[in-house]
């Protein structure tokens, strides 16, 4: 096996009297990693743990064979995107960028030229003059995926990094975390959504309460996640319209509306996510801006998985 | 015709050694704040009083009637009270927003996930406020000096007060380094950068309304350590070999202006993080 890109030995992180990390012993090998949890597991823990945010109360972890804690140098290797929003809005998406990919030790002329690089793989070099307080959710996920690319890390680190994208700006994030893991680079992506996990990689670490609950293939997990239904909230220029076009398919089992939104509940989530995307593509049931899944369907895996 | 690779290209040029990162950070915020006009008038109008004593020295040094505007020593410490004013007013300009700004926009977990360690990153913000602040003090006043002895066409004067040179660079980097730590301390407090420049200008006039009414109770000024400008300009007294204007012992001084220091950094230690956490 080769060597891996994360070990964590007997790591743990307590906040106080709570307990975020619980005795976590893991190795992350090469390739796409996806971290799955509901909210609350302890996944962005265990990222900003191994991005050297937070210092273990006990145990010890390593990426890329190096000591995190206290060992900036080894961050030229890393890229992190963090699931907070981090900017200044006043601040043109290229500026911002340019900045911290100096941070990265690049001399300011090639920062400049780096960051224009990654914004146009994350598609956003039209927008990268813009000021980013004008961007939508999507737009500010890519800027901060592409602020984590732009030095051409070894190891990237996402946290929830489709949260709140349309269906082709999902597509191309995957596209690109694919592209990347085959062109030799390590990814460990978290998300509470299974499907997204499911469409980057087959690999999985399944976290809950601060443990991890299971590692391997992600199909054995799918297996019994197609018992429970999974439930999309959709926010769209005409839920109504949307809601009757895919109600017509019998994977869709229950629908109801909110304020701009429509949520949807399938029991075939690859189909349904299919259909939504090249409904988005052809724009042929209006603009449909968000997608979002709860993770109830998630929380009663786990609930079946810790009886 | 060959085809190029357009895809992503791994960077193969110089980086900057590891270290360096501070001067990313300092660089970009002197940047900013020389981009913004009404800083610009502020900085201009703290370089007012340069001016102003040039000219007093063009004219003692070139018309023997004007002698009574030549400098001396004192001149040198007098300039440096002037400039309180504008060293009050770029501390809370500059410093105020500097880290309480990242905090609001969560800008330092992503800056703490590049490799720049918490140091370098305080570094960095105080090069931005020490730099600014040096341009309204340490750099004016040498330049006074310089043109002493361009206008008199002599170093006399420089080698009669051989001590003044040590005694400006003293005295600034004291003034500038407790107004820099304890400006940047206060900002890692808070996520407002408002707040922390009431905050800041609060603590200097409550202290110095407080020394000012023991003061009048008692009668004596053994108390003037009370007050931070007091503080600083006991130790300036010293500094510059004029009578100190206070009882207090500038020994206390020294020791309050350190402890001041040391606070500050330990403050920015615990409020410097990528993540907060709460207990």
């Amino acid at each position: 096996m080769s060597a891996p890109v994360v070990a964590a030995d007997r790591l743990s992180k307590w906040y106080g009297q709570v307990i975020g990390l619980n005795d976590v012993s893991v190795e992350v090998g090469p390739g796409v990693t996806g971290l799955l949890g509901p909210n609350g597991a302890g996944k962005s823990t265990l990222l900003k743990l191994i991005t050297g945010q937070l210092k273990p109360s006990k145990g010890a972890v390593r990426v890329l064979g190096e000591p995190v804690w206290g060992n900036p140098p080894l961050f030229f290797r890393v890229g992190f995107c963090p699931e907070q929003d981090a900017f200044y809005e006043r601040m043109t998406g290229l500026e911002w960028v340019t900045a911290l990919v100096g941070l990265n030790g690049l001399p300011e002329a090639e920062a400049a030229e780096a960051a224009r690089r990654a914004l146009d793989t994350v598609d956003l070099l039209d927008a990268a003059d813009r000021k980013i307080g004008g961007y939508s959710k999507g737009m500010r996920q890519r800027v901060k995926l592409a602020q984590a690319i732009a030095h051409d890390p070894e190891l990237l680190v996402l946290d929830e990094p489709l949260a709140g994208m349309d269906p082709i700006a999902r597509r191309k994030v995957i596209r690109l975390i694919k592209e990347r893991a085959a062109r030799g680079a390590s990814v460990l992506v978290s998300s509470h959504i299974l499907h997204e996990i499911e469409a980057m990689t087959a690999t999985i670490l399944l976290m809950h309460n601060g443990r991890i609950l299971a590692e391997g293939n992600v199909h054995t997990i799918r297996d019994l996640i197609d018992e429970h239904p999974h439930q999309v909230r959709v926010r769209a220029d005409d839920p109504r319209g949307l809601a009757r076009a895919l109600v017509a398919h019998d994977d869709v089992l229950k629908l109801q509306f909110e304020d701009g939104a429509v949520v949807l509940e399938t029991n075939r989530p690859d189909a349904f996510y299919a259909r939504l995307t090249e409904a988005a593509a052809t724009g042929a049931l209006g603009g449909i801006h968000e997608v979002s899944s709860p993770d109830d369907n998630l929380q009663a895996v786990f609930d079946y998985l810790v009886k | 015709m060959p085809i190029h690779d357009q895809s992503y290209r791994r960077y193969g040029g110089r980086r900057n050694e590891p270290g360096s990162a501070w001067l990313v950070i300092a660089a970009a915020g002197i940047r900013t704040l020389l981009g913004r006009k009404l800083f610009l008038a502020v900085m201009l109008a703290a370089w007012g009083q340069f001016f102003v004593r040039a000219v007093m020295f063009y004219l003692s040094a070139n018309f023997p009637s004007m002698n009574v505007l030549a400098p001396s020593a004192e001149t040198f410490r007098q300039f440096f009270d002037f400039q309180e004013i504008f060293v009050l007013f770029v501390t809370v300009y500059v410093g105020s927003g500097l880290i309480a700004n990242d905090r609001r926009s969560n800008a330092l977990q992503i800056y703490l996930s590049k490799p720049l360690s918490r140091a370098e990153y305080v570094a960095g913000k105080l090069g931005v406020l020490a730099f600014f602040l040096l341009m309204v003090t340490l750099a004016p006043a040498l330049a006074l000096l310089v043109l002493e002895a361009m206008f008199s066409a002599s170093l006399d004067f420089l080698l009669g007060n051989v001590f003044l040179l040590p005694a400006i660079t003293l005295y600034a980097v004291m003034e500038v380094s407790l107004a820099s730590f304890t400006m940047l301390a206060l900002s890692s407090l808070s996520t407002s950068a408002r707040y922390t420049a009431m905050l800041y200008a609060g603590a200097l006039f409550f202290t110095a309304a407080v020394f000012g009414i023991l003061r009048g109770a008692t009668g004596s000024s053994m108390l003037a350590w009370l007050s931070l400008r007091a503080n600083v300009e006991q130790i300036g007294d010293v500094i510059f070999r004029v009578p100190p204007r206070f009882e207090s012992p500038w020994g206390l001084s020294l020791l309050v202006v350190a402890a001041l220091i040391g606070l500050s950094v330990l403050v920015l230690e615990r409020r410097v993080r990528g993540v907060e956490v709460v207990t």
